[in-house]
């Protein structure tokens, strides 16, 4: 597996497939890909924003979308513009994770919301995919 | 799914029967010519048409209107009626953006006298009225009893702090006020996004733009409405922002379980729902009428600082700068309405995600100098492309819930648009043809080129043969601001 995400055609809004070895890897990878999406650009060199997350859902989509939602959140109150984003585990529907960032007041895109639409983590040969939709 | 699946019960009306798949439990109708239906097949649009056809307690047919694309759960363009008692209420039949929606200003000012003062105009609109991503640097500092109250008071709101005229909120649906909100159904986390953007643009396809009113189709219509051929007008197309955002997420979290409780079965996860008379329903009921609220201040805020910024330019350099309110329309809302089906008053939950309103003459909701022409229907087209005003009809209420089309519908995905087109060229073409613009973002002016989206002439041609609304004014850019 050479690739962490793609871009994937949808007619309104913005798409990506994602993959990882494990479900941890999958969650760090979606995250990365969203915020490509999103983009910016450094304020200044400071890493003023640091977060810890621990989230539980009843199943890993819901998991990824309240994740996902974490970061948006972020970027919005805050204009944070991540240097680092560390899945440290999922399990059983539980995700530990610590994020630090930089602000922008550039960013290139705003995503309104992750969506379920089509949501479904699947397990393939080499770990995980799943595709997922964003509102824009 | 293709052309075949269709029955032809008008010139542009096609039908999917209830026998299609066993889990219908109405019929699906589009509205569409046969370009827009073939353009429609392209994405999973119809077949989403198809799926909200499950949901239960629907009333008559689920239907798309001719702007349909591919969205998530319910296709754009979608309206649904569920009955209130025993049919359901969908976050996913709104929409994130709840209320997203438009408001038309117009004048007397003629766009030969504006013309030289267009790109100082643009300018001043960019400058006046917040837009980008993220808190968008909203101008007011807004306490929280104040927030609390505007969630509840919507446009009125709006008018006790200077914000608003009182034609502006009758000429707003509803007069901008949706009565059964509840701030205390909305989380914390929405709450905090929303207190900070009131009255901001965000960015997206999210747009200020100023055009001229090119052609009038129905003269007394549109002295009505105050709409003269040569003169400029302006349409706001925003919604309810990061508020409204985070209550629809909330609330498809929420019922990710109602669906277990209240054994539905669901064809696809967003179009997640919960009986209407729940207290889950009613809970969101609640929540996405404050962000309703929220959404008509937010446009009416923004219209302020447009009247700002037309003073600001333009006064004492041209005769009468001045601007009144034509309409506010929401494209993203589901509302409570009672509609005359097969013989019987049926009150039902009539969900509109990308579709418009579109009462008929005669409707008491209406301010009284409409009552005689109908609901104005607010049409923005593509970037650089042409916007229409239409007015509600007779026909809308029998064939439709009284529904319209909302806008022109995209026809091109983002990233094909983003890796196609180039958004500095697109300024240099869109402003070599007259148009001024402004924009925060090029790669996100690239992915609103008007090539993206049907053609809008198109979609308000198959509305107008149908009889759903009439012609009342085209209306093309001569400037846009985005975020």
């Amino acid at each position: 597996m050479t690739e962490y995400w793609e871009e994937v055609e949808h007619t309104a809004d913005w798409a990506l497939r994602v993959w990882g070895r494990d479900l941890r890897a999958l969650f760090e990878h979606a995250a990365w890909g969203m915020l490509s999406l999103i983009g910016g650009i450094a304020e200044n060199d400071r890493e003023i924003i640091r977060e810890s997350y621990k989230l539980s859902a009843q199943d890993n989509e819901t998991l990824l979308i309240d994740w996902l939602t974490e970061l948006l959140y972020l970027v919005e109150d805050r204009h944070a513009l991540f240097t680092s984003v560390r899945v440290e585990m999922v399990e059983n529907c539980v995700l530990h994770a610590a994020v630090t960032a930089q602000t922008s007041k550039n960013f290139t895109k705003h995503i309104k919301a992750v969506t379920y639409h089509d949501l479904a983590i699947k397990k393939i040969p080499d770990g995980y995919e799943v595709t997922i939709v964003f509102d824009v | 799914m293709n052309k075949q699946d269709f029955t032809r019960v008008g010139d542009y009306i096609w039908e999917i029967p209830v026998s299609y798949r066993a889990d219908m439990n109405v019929p699906a109708r589009l509205y569409a010519s046969e370009k827009l239906l073939e353009s429609a097949l392209e994405d999973q649009s119809v077949e989403q048409l198809v799926n909200t056809a499950t949901l239960p307690g629907l009333v008559q047919y689920a239907l798309a209107m001719p702007d349909i694309h591919q969205g998530y759960g319910f296709p754009i363009g979608g309206v649904v009626a569920s009955r209130t008692k025993g049919g359901v209420i969908s976050p996913g039949g709104v929409g994130y953006d709840i209320n997203c929606g438009v408001r038309v200003l117009a004048g007397h000012l003629l766009f030969d006298e504006a013309e030289p003062l267009l790109s100082v105009l643009a300018t001043r609109l960019y400058q006046n009225c917040p837009s980008g991503v993220g808190k968008g640097g909203s101008r007011l500092k807004i306490s929280e009893s104040q927030f609390d109250k505007l969630l509840h008071e919507g446009s009125s709101w709006a008018q006790a702090n200077g914000y608003a005229l009182p034609e502006d909120v009758a000429r707003t649906e509803e007069q901008g006020q949706l009565r059964r909100s509840d701030s205390a159904c909305v989380s914390k986390r929405a709450w905090d996004r929303g207190i900070t953007q009131v009255g901001t643009l965000g960015a997206g396809n999210h747009f200020i733009e100023v055009d001229v009113i090119e052609e009038i189709f129905d003269a007394e219509a549109a002295r009505v409405m105050g709409l003269q051929e040569g003169a400029i007008a302006v349409q706001i197309h925003c919604g309810s922002r990061g508020f409204g955002h985070q209550i629809c997420t909330d609330y498809v979290r929420a019922f990710q379980n109602a669906i277990y409780k209240y054994g539905i079965d669901l064809p696809d996860r967003q179009l997640i729902c919960a009986p209407f008379d729940s207290e889950e329903g009613q809970d969101y009921f609640k929540a996405m009428n404050a962000a309703a609220n929220y959404a008509f201040v937010n446009r009416q805020v923004l219209a302020h600082y447009v009247r700002e910024s037309f003073e600001q330019a333009l006064s004492g350099k041209v005769d009468d700068w001045h601007l009144h309110q034509v309409y506010d329309i929401a494209h993203n809302m589901a509302k409570v309405e009672t509609h005359h089906v097969s013989g019987e008053q049926v009150e039902a939950v009539v969900h509109r995600k990308g579709a418009t309103r579109a009462f008929g003459p005669g409707f008491e909701g209406l301010p009284q100098e409409y009552r005689p022409i109908g609901q104005p229907v607010l049409v923005p087209g593509s970037m650089g492309t042409a916007s229409w005003i239409l007015v509600g009809t007779e026909a809308s209420m029998e064939q439709t819930f009284g529904s319209s089309c909302h806008g022109a519908g995209r026809t091109m995905s983002r990233s094909r648009a983003k890796k196609t087109i180039r958004g500095d060229q697109l300024r240099h073409e869109l402003e070599e043809t007259g148009i001024n613009v402004r924009a925060g973002s090029m790669p996100g002016l690239a992915e609103e080129a008007p090539q993206a989206y049907k053609d809008v002439d198109e979609v308000v041609k198959v509305v107008s043969s149908t009889g759903i609304a009439r012609k009342v004014a085209r209306l093309v850019p001569v400037a846009v601001i985005k975020g």
